[in-house]
């Protein structure tokens, strides 16, 4: 297996990438002088796909939700009975892996052994073995898992803001599933998904950190098993999502100190490429820096009136075929927050966008994604993720130059629309 | 590291690292934990951060940080032990990323100093509307403590091990003394502690540490300084009489139990590392007794884990739980103690526990916070060691020091958060 090198004179970073014949994809960023070593092995599968065409098949299956998050967790079983935490330990690398709605990924960081455990890693996440014991040994402690999520105020504010935003996408359904929905599982389905999702042409490993290149790339090519890659994509069946909201507002009750907001837009606009959709990205942080930034006019009439305090945040999360801007934070009164922010922006509308905030706003993204090499952990999840959506992170340079203030004004008049803002909270009981 | 030694209470550490693209500021100023003062010291960095002599506001700050590529500057207040920190921290990239060659570090540092010796104020008092709205944010994050149901559980359980000492006094101050501040009145304590506390100064990452020296004399040479010390903390000793049982109710559909135990062990003792072993095997990871039989074995939890809180000398653990399941989790981790203690450690167990020690702490090198902050709070335990030293001790525990040290601990308190229709 042949890796290309490249090199980036803007960071100093090089990386060695290329695919298998098995069809996965490998990505290494050699960091010597680093005392860790991180590796995360992914599929471009997540809690969204509870309906799908296997290749070579003309039927949808459908499947319990939460099964993506169940088959995470049955991972973790093997054959002979083991647990692959215990080989993990052995080498002193700590494992982890996440499901979220559009990948699920298994993890490791180490200071030693990198070899070892990067064997274990590919070893395990290609050998499902699931029995109705095993399975149903899972019911309690995802159970556990799920009663969790339903005492944390902040995941069930964003669950109810999405659901204000969605009407059928399945992004809507919480990542775990429900204890009804996860009681539906069985070996069957798990397989059925395995099969499926994790043909290794449906996966990606990235390693970043202390790791030698050559013997990486000898532990992968001994350690991948035969996989005849899909040579047609799997069917992502999803139902058409309407361009309106579902909803403006929601409210609950929980047991917390002061009420919660998330506010936010829906994002219709789907690019075709990863490039258009890093070049959309950065529009849009770049606006919400702008905006709602702490410099902002709008941050400092807010923070100034009380109504917001130092947990008020933006963020943008975006996948190929969905997206939406939140602003969350915590308030004596949401609503009128939600109003001012709507007002304000209406103001910015009339009178237009300032280019030197613009410019300010740019700078911040480049210091931003300097900085997002630091972190091994986060560096290798990104890649993972963003590679997932055919976006080269490499490449930023190349997109973030051509980020010019009449696009993000452009982008300014196409997102932030009142029609497609949304308002969930959670108020204290 | 190199230490500067700016004056009897204000030094400078430097940690160079610049495989990292960031450098890092942080700055902790020391105080006993005491009634009387968590108040003001969970305010203080709230007002000192939103304006300076550098720049006079909020906005001013968040603009020039905004032209630092994004820098940022936080601020908190933490406890080790009995010692309640304020901490400050500021990190850029650094100087050789800067596209115009910008010097990042010392414009970086140029603020955090103003924040620091030379904060906003006119007649004796700090600016009156900012104190106002710091202190409705410093009420916010008291009451904000419920929020996390698996930190409050954990949190509470240890006040509770702790009763009647300082360390059970909350660290972010509160309502009633926090409502009483007037902007004159914490000016007044500003100035009476910014010289008379230990404030150490870490910068991690790369910079011209001479410069940065200078720098920080800049402000510091105007001020007069008495000589403190660092405050210190002594552990537990359990006093006679039954467990100390604690129930709460909240509307929550998970039960969270806790325990706390007494460890009987200072930070500076021998068997101290034995001690830290000791948590990993019971309960910290995935190679965990707790992990594995609380969870994977009974499956009564999604997580069960153990926690050291070595200032104070004792260990806390926590699970959530269906309500029912309180008395099983209760059991089952006291047999899961006695396991250890019987001397019931597997190989696998022992080997494990050690080797995830020892990769956190080498995980530390490419962390400048951590670097940074395991040096201060080794400062704070009385027990200043490199990185490299907590390893070789680690790496010397036995089995046996293990299951000594475990005999040593004494359950003090059960705690029980549940619902309010469960009973």
């Amino acid at each position: 297996m042949e890796l290309r090198i490249r090199k980036s004179e803007k960071t100093g970073e090089t990386l060695y990438c290329g695919k298998h014949s098995s069809g996965l994809r490998i990505f290494i960023v050699p960091k010597p002088e680093y005392s860790g070593s991180y590796a995360i092995f992914g599929t471009d599968y997540g809690s969204v796909e509870s309906d799908f065409i296997v290749p070579g098949e003309t039927e949808v299956t459908h499947v319990p939700d939460g099964i993506a998050h169940y088959l995470e967790h049955k991972m973790f079983d093997q054959p002979d009975g083991s647990n692959v935490f215990d080989k993990f330990s052995k080498y002193g690398g700590s494992a982890n892996a996440f499901t979220s709605f559009n990948i699920t990924a298994y993890l490791f960081s180490a200071t030693a052994n990198f070899e070892e455990n990067l064997a274990t890693l590919l070893d395990y996440v290609q050998s499902p073995y699931y029995t109705d014991e095993t399975v149903q040994k899972e019911q309690g402690i995802i159970g556990q898992e799920i009663r969790m999520y339903d005492d944390t105020p902040g995941w069930q504010l964003f669950f109810n803001f999405i659901n204000c935003l969605y009407n059928s996408h399945p992004v809507k359904k919480e990542i775990a599933g429900t204890v009804e929905s996860i009681a539906k599982i069985t070996p069957e389905y798990l397989y059925k998904c395995y099969t499926t999702f994790y043909n290794l042409s449906n996966m990606a490993l990235v390693i970043v950190g202390n790791v030698d290149v050559d013997s990486a790339v000898k532990v992968i090519e001994d350690g991948i098993k035969n996989n005849e890659p899909f040579t047609e994509p799997i069917g992502r069946v999803h139902p058409d999502e309407a361009a309106e909201i579902a909803e403006r507002y929601h409210e609950r009750k929980m047991a917390v100190s002061a009420p919660m907001f998330m506010l936010g837009w829906k994002d219709n606009d789907v690019p075709k490429s990863g490039s258009e959709l890093l070049k959309k990205n950065l529009e849009i942080t770049i606006l919400l820096r702008m905006l709602f930034g702490r410099g902002s006019d709008i941050y400092q009439k807010l923070y100034n009136e009380g109504l917001i305090n130092n947990t008020f945040d933006t963020d943008y999360t975006m996948q190929k075929d969905y997206a939406f801007t939140t602003i969350d934070g915590e308030s004596p009164d949401p609503e009128r927050v939600y109003d001012t922010i709507l007002d304000e922006v209406d103001k910015v509308a009339k009178n237009g966008l300032s280019e030197t905030d613009f410019e300010l706003a740019k700078k911040v993204m480049w210091g931003k994604y300097i900085r997002s090499h630091n972190d091994i952990e986060t560096y290798a999840s990104t890649m993972l993720q963003l590679q997932f959506m055919d976006i080269d992170y490499f490449n930023f340079y190349d997109v973030y130059k051509t980020v010019t203030f009449d696009d993000v004004k452009a982008r300014f008049k196409e997102h932030f629309r009142r029609d497609r803002s949304a308002l969930s909270v959670i108020k204290p009981m | 590291m190199k230490v500067v030694r700016i004056n009897d209470n204000v030094s400078l550490r430097y940690i160079e690292m610049d495989k990292l693209k960031t450098t890092s500021v942080s700055v902790f100023i020391h105080r006993p934990l005491t009634d009387a003062d968590a108040s003001y010291n969970a305010l203080l960095p709230m007002v000192l951060k939103s304006g300076t002599e550098l720049c006079p506001d909020r906005a001013a700050i968040a603009k020039y940080l905004d032209n630092l590529y994004g820098a940022s500057m936080g601020v908190a207040t933490m406890k080790c032990g009995e010692d309640q920190v304020m901490y400050f921290d500021a990190e850029t990239i650094s100087d050789k990323y800067a596209p115009e060659g910008e010097p990042l570090v010392a414009d970086l540092l140029r603020l955090l100093m103003s924040v620091l010796f030379a904060p906003k104020a006119a007649g004796g008092a700090f600016d009156e509307k900012t104190t106002e709205i710091e202190k409705k944010n410093a009420i916010n994050k008291i009451l904000a403590f419920i929020n996390d149901k698996r930190q409050y559980a954990s949190t509470r359980c240890q006040q509770e091990t702790a009763r009647g000492t300082a360390f059970a006094i909350n660290r972010l101050g509160d309502e009633k003394r926090i409502n009483e501040i007037t902007a004159a009145r914490l000016y007044e304590y500003y100035r009476s502690i910014i010289t008379s506390s230990v404030i150490d100064i870490y910068i991690c990452g790369s910079t011209d540490i001479d410069q940065a020296a200078a720098a920080v004399r800049e402000y510091t040479d105007k001020l007069e300084f008495t000589a403190a010390q660092l405050p210190k903390t002594d552990i537990l000793s359990r006093p006679d009489g039954d467990i100390h049982q604690v129930k709460e109710e909240m509307d929550v559909a998970q039960g969270k139990l806790a325990m706390g135990f007494i460890t009987n062990t200072r930070p500076t003792d021998p068997d101290y590392d034995a001690l830290v072993v000791f948590n990993s095997v019971f309960g910290a990871g995935a190679h965990s007794k707790l992990f594995n039989n609380v969870r994977e074995k009974l499956s009564l939890a999604y997580y069960a884990a153990s926690q050291l809180e070595r200032f104070k000398g004792m260990i806390v653990v926590n699970a959530g739980i269906e309500f029912e399941n309180f008395q099983k989790a209760y059991d089952e981790t006291l047999v899961q103690l006695e396991e250890i203690r019987k001397g019931n450690i597997s190989e696998h167990e022992f080997t494990s526990s050690k080797i995830a020690i020892i990769n956190n702490y080498k995980s530390f090198y490419d962390d400048q916070r951590a670097m940074a902050s395991t040096n201060m709070m080794n400062r704070v335990a009385g027990n200043e060691r490199t990185v490299e030293e907590m390893t070789a001790a680690i790496e010397k525990v036995t089995v046996e020091d293990v299951v000594a040290v475990s005999k040593k601990l004494q359950l003090d308190t059960s705690y029980f958060l549940k619902g309010k229709e469960a009973e």
